[in-house]
């Protein structure tokens, strides 16, 4: 005996039938179906094994508290594991796999565990696994997780596309139910921008299963036609399949959008799921109640079924729950399903009540029982029978599905992401959303209000309280008039059941079971949250939708006090599980992070770079030629060639910032260490940029292109922290200079032309004088190009130590112009040259970079103690730079190192040690920051950071990698390797 | 090499545009973009720049508090902008950012869905007006948006990062296209 479809019942598509398989088993089900109502129409009341127990589960619910029919869709990289199948729309071709079961479904030998179970109740692995300690990583945790456990998720690739979204309007209602169809009407039509959203595939939520009448039509013809005319409104959006999960700040709502999880072959224009962050005036949660288990023995097994759910598989699916079926009610709620059960044929064999009275006057064929319990059944992988108690009486009754109307627990989950706690009504037996929420009301059953009608004319009154919080009228809107609704019920809960011996199951996912729970509170545990995370109840993927409240009425009256005296576990987002592809988004492979390119870049890629990705910018690396066998011959030719012709790098990536404005040398005096308000017109100046602390944060060269007008250069890493400082320095430090800042990074393509030729490749191009004597050293000023066909702007500085220049062109025309360089210097032997031969040639010279300049260091420290001024009244840093500390004995200093022997070799980041000091981290004096192998010295040479460095030239000391197990003798000297009087760059 | 004229290399220029119905993407021309910023304390200097006339059209943008965009189609010779440099002084200063920006148009019944999956903006009619500007997020992008009619947009990106949001929103508008 199982579950079956009747023959005319329900909103799916009859002559629409939909072929899938189970366990590699074919089945037939029909369009509009669920997974779950097409198992249950084929028969199948076993679906799954529990995590822990490996007991034999069906179908609990029919929505998104589902904890039990957990499945596996799809394969390869769509494969899906923990699929509720109460959520999954059914399509043509769908592959579902029962889950944490071997070798079968019907043959699960991990259910020995549940001949183990009275060894494995709460606390059990704490209490266990304890000793010895080293084994709970290496043996007893791995071993757990392979016994317990869900699905399973494919290492291949996900082939589909995912995206997130933006979305605002005037009022949020989630839940497409009676309650939120109303107040979504009453928005729309008062011309309100309304977002109206539901999980489900089909608009109308419980209107779709009821059997009430509204202003004479059937409620899921009336929830049709709302949704229609809802849809023919410009000013309101209406999403299906979409699940909010999130309250957050500013009245956002997370939610997600299932767009093509209900095909089999995903459109590649679109996204499967789409992440949406919905920014609302006013929200409305109608997302209704969810039904409260009963907690008896056997209540796990396949065949029992919520109520309020076995009515939503009879009238919107067709599906009868079994031939003989009983209901166990402690509310009204149980008689309506017997009616619509007797209504469609099905036996229900009894109503067990455990009231002395129904609220309704009952006059069907079912045996009614009052003052009874159900407190077992019979059955492993379907239920024959079930034990009614009664007095002190049990007997037996056959059935074989079985209902349970435990009442009903609003869904506030939402409500409370933002701090607010549940709040427990003794009236309404149930745990509430909080009052005052700001910018969310709740209404309908997710108030705890029950019958239609009622619902309905809350949707409407909150609607339009909604509205006129934001300033919008709403036309009078007049209340459906409804035909068959259920009287409102109210039920006390019935926490425990006597006469129960089986398993009487919590949380069904976690297989927290009712000892589970009296042993947390005697050993100890009965505060909520320890009860929670002892037993596990309310951990699971469901978050204990289901769960949470028994749990919490059961730790009450264990320990003798009330529901709000427990209280509940924190609610947090996520209310259902969200895919990690829907909160990536598009964010993945190509898009994962967007490319920043250099106006050189395809200049630099016809001439064959390699690139390095430094930040968002590509950089060119080096440019090998044919022949050459390793990146170091690439990077030796360039080094060499710029010292003896001439190379041409991109240095576009530089930060660079306009200033301008009449206190714009002030303004610059006062960021940087060293003095700028003198600066000559036409000059530029390296600077030191200190942190308040007195630590260098950042060094550049700034010109002086007019009296009001500069230049200024950072660092590639640091440019738009140097933006964000100064913008802050501007507008909060100093708000009564007149400096104004404008990025300019982008705006000039600025190429580095460095070597002897320099300034004879550079002529042929620049219309104005580059003499030495015209232009000598830190010369800086605008240019005119190709006869006056271009403006740009030269500097003659240089980072290599040679004749060198920077200009700087629109970025447009950059690659125009490094192809006229190049051309303008083939006869004097130019090359391109990358940032791994800039570094070389910089390690040469001993400059430095973001290597040394590594937050610890002060100008002293690098060797620029006499570039900070004296006698400047005030700039960022001087007064921390005073401490003793950052001028005391011992401060790590800039020092060159080179190996002893020339044919040895050592790595940046490498320890230096003193002459015989022994190999470990206690001895550590330094680090190498920078090294590179220099043609010209012949050897690996570095810097390093020193204690007491610029005193210790000279000294012989081991640089030491314990991580590559590498010691090498060098000695610490000069950092500066060529051309030390510096007379390269005056030529 | 005074008969050497550089050639100028649009960001954009591999770019094909994007056309249908309801979505349309397309690089504006890399013509002028010049960068105001008023001295502090300036009054009705957005006067001021509406009322200069330069030999081609040209629109404002608003970019943050006594900031603006000038732009136009056409590139502007440099002794004139030169000139409106020195016109704008000492009230203002104007910077070049003809090529350190790239305009973008994005239009169509769909490009304000489009865009909602880059910008959290709220793109209504009813909240960002034909001539509003924004300075904003596309996914992981700064960019200013200005609504230039009912369905369109105009969008300025940082150079180096245009054909990364051309991509993306060639993205955004796939199931459009």
């Amino acid at each position: 005996m199982s579950s079956y479809r009747l023959p005319n019942l329900g909103l799916v598509s009859r002559d629409t039938p939909v072929s899938f398989t189970f366990d590699g088993k074919p089945m037939q089900g029909l369009q509009g179906d669920t997974l779950a109502s097409a198992l249950l129409a084929n028969g199948r009341m076993l679906v799954g094994r529990s995590f822990k127990y490996h007991r034999p589960r069906g179908i609990l619910t029919a929505g998104a508290a589902e904890p039990n029919a957990l499945v596996t869709i799809g394969h390869g990289g769509r494969t899906e594991p923990n699929t509720r199948a109460t959520m999954q729309e059914l399509y043509e071709g769908l592959e579902a796999q029962s889950q944490n079961r071997w070798p079968s479904l019907d043959f699960d030998l991990g259910a020995l565990n549940g001949i183990l179970s009275p060894f494995l109740g709460a606390g059990f692995y704490y209490k266990t696994f304890m000793w010895p300690a080293p084994l709970w990583e290496k043996l007893y945790e791995p071993i757990i997780r392979k016994a317990a456990g869900l699905g399973k998720a494919s290492y291949e690739a996900d082939p589909d596309a995912y995206e997130k979204s933006w979305a605002h309007c005037d009022l949020l209602v989630i839940g497409a139910g009676p309650t939120g169809l109303a107040a979504a009407l009453t928005a729309g039509r008062a011309g309100a921008r309304v977002i109206l959203l539901d999980e489900g595939s089909l608009p109308g939520g419980s209107l779709l299963f009821e059997t009430a009448m509204i202003d004479g039509k059937a409620a899921a013809q009336f929830a049709r036609d709302t949704s229609d005319e809802l849809r023919s409104m410009p000013n309101v959006r209406f999403m299906m399949r979409t699940t909010a999960f999130g309250w957050y700040d500013g009245n956002v709502f997370g939610a997600v959008e299932r767009v093509q999880k209900h095909v089999r072959e995903p459109v590649p224009s679109l996204p499967v799921e789409r992440l949406w962050r919905i920014a609302t005036k006013k929200a409305l949660l109608a997302s209704g109640a969810e039904e409260r288990p009963l907690v008896f023995g056997g209540n796990d097994r396949p065949g029992v079924m919520m109520a309020s759910a076995m009515r939503a598989y009879l009238n919107r699916y067709g599906v009868a729950p079994g031939r003989a079926t009983a209901i166990f009610t402690t509310n009204d709620s149980g008689y309506t399903l017997a009616r619509d059960l007797e209504a469609a044929g099905v036996d229900v064999a009894a109503i067990v009540d455990s009231r002395p009275a129904a609220g309704v006057d009952y006059r069907g064929k079912a045996r009614l029982i009052r003052e009874a319990v159900v407190c077992g059944v019979t059955g492993r992988k379907a239920i024959s029978a079930i034990e009614v108690h009664r007095g002190d009486r049990t007997e037996s009754i056959a059935v074989d599905a079985l209902a349970m109307a435990g009442g009903f627990d609003p869904i506030i989950h939402l409500a409370c992401h933002r701090g607010g706690r549940p709040v427990w009504s003794a009236e309404k037996t149930a745990f509430l959303a909080p009052g005052s929420l700001n910018g969310l009301e709740v209404a309908g059953g997710a108030a705890a209000t029950s019958g239609l009608a009622a619902c309905l004319g809350e949707g409407i009154a909150q609607a339009q309280a909604a509205l006129e919080g934001v300033g919008l009228r709403c036309p009078p809107m007049d209340l459906p008039k409804v035909e068959g609704d259920d009287a409102a019920y109210s039920s006390n809960p019935l926490w425990s059941i006597p006469g129960v011996k089986d398993k009487a199951f919590i949380d069904f996912q976690n297989d927290v079971h009712l000892k589970d729970i009296g042993l947390a509170v005697r050993e100890g545990y009965g505060h909520v949250e320890l009860a929670k995370r002892y037993t596990t109840t309310g951990m699971a993927t469901d978050q204990g939708k289901l769960s949470n409240v028994n749990a919490i009425g059961l730790i009450a009256k264990a320990r003798g006090v009330s529901p709000a005296e427990v209280g509940t576990t924190t609610f947090r987002p996520f209310y259902t599980p969200v895919s990690f592809g829907a909160l990536t988004g598009a964010h993945a492979g190509h898009h994962f992070q967007p490319v920043r390119k250099s106006p050189l870049h395809d200049w630099a890629k016809k001439h064959g770079a390699v690139f390095v990705e430094t930040g968002l910018w590509y950089r060119s690396a080096w440019f090998p030629k044919s022949g050459e066998r390793s990146w170091r011959e690439s990077v030796e030719r360039e080094v060499l060639n710029v010292r003896k012709n001439a190379g041409l790098c991109d240095v576009s990536m530089l930060g660079k910032i306009e200033l301008s404005g009449s206190d714009a040398a002030e303004f610059l005096n006062r960021v940087y260490c060293n003095a700028f308000l003198k600066l000559p017109v036409g000059k530029a100046r390296y600077g030191l940029m200190l942190r308040e602390d007195g630590f260098i944060y950042d060094d550049g060269t700034t010109s002086r292109l007019a009296e009001n007008r500069f230049f200024m250069t950072t660092t590639t890493a640091y440019a738009a922290g140097v933006m964000n400082h100064l913008e802050f320095c501007a507008q909060v430090l100093w708000p009564e200079l007149d400096v104004r800042l404008a990025s300019v990074t982008d705006q000039w393509a600025q190429m580095a032309v460095a070597g002897p030729k320099a300034r004879m490749i550079l002529q042929k191009i620049v219309d104005d004088d580059i003499s030495d004597a015209a232009f000598p050293f830190l010369a800086a000023k605008e240019v005119s190009l190709f006869g006056g066909a271009l403006h740009g702007c030269l500097f003659r500085i240089s980072f290599s130590g040679e004749l060198a220049y920077e200009i700087a062109v629109p970025a447009g025309y950059g690659e125009s112009v490094a192809d006229a360089l190049l051309d303008a210097g083939k006869d004097h032997g130019i090359m391109p040259y990358g940032v791994e031969t800039l570094s070389v040639l910089r390690i040469e010279k001993g400059h430095v970079t973001h290597n040394e300049i590594n937050g610890t260091v002060v100008p002293a420290d690098l060797g620029f103690g006499k570039m900070v001024s004296a006698t400047k009244l005030d700039f960022i840093g001087k007064a921390m730079l005073q401490r003793e500390g950052l001028a005391a004995s011992g401060r790590p200093q800039l020092v060159g190192v080179v190996p002893i022997d020339p044919k040895h070799s050592f790595r940046s980041g490498s320890h230096i040690l003193a002459k015989g000091a022994e190999a470990t981290l206690e001895n550590d004096e330094g680090y190498v920051t920078s090294s590179a192998y220099s043609p010209h010295v012949g050897s690996t040479i570095a810097l390093a950071l020193v204690h007491n460095g610029q005193s210790r030239h000279g000294e012989e000391v081991l640089v030491w990698s314990g991580l590559h197990g590498e010691s090498t003798p060098a000695r610490l000297c000069h950092p500066v390797f060529f051309d030390p009087q510096n007379e390269r760059l005056h030529v | 090499m005074s008969e050497f004229r550089p050639t100028l290399r649009p960001a954009l220029g591999s770019k094909q545009p994007v056309a249908s119905a309801t979505f349309g993407l397309s690089t504006l021309p890399e013509g002028t973009i010049i960068h105001v910023l008023a001295r502090p304390g300036e009054q009705d200097v957005a006067h001021l720049l509406a009322s200069l006339n330069g030999s081609d059209p040209h629109a404002l943008r608003p970019v943050s508090p006594d900031q603006w965009f000038i732009v136009r189609d056409a590139a502007m010779p440099n002794q004139e902008m030169k000139g409106l440099f020195a016109a704008l002084e000492p009230r203002a200063s104007g910077v070049d950012q003809s090529h350190g920006r790239v305009r973008i148009r994005i239009e169509g019944k769909m490009a304000q869905r489009a865009l909602s999956k880059g910008t959290a903006l709220d793109l209504d009619s009813s909240a960002f007006p034909v001539g509003q500007s924004a300075v904003t997020l596309i996914g992981h992008i700064a960019a200013h948006i200005t609504r230039v009619s009912s369905d369109a947009f105009e969008i300025i990106v940082l150079r180096g990062f245009a054909e990364s949001l051309w991509d993306d929103l060639t993205r955004m508008g796939l199931e459009f296209s």
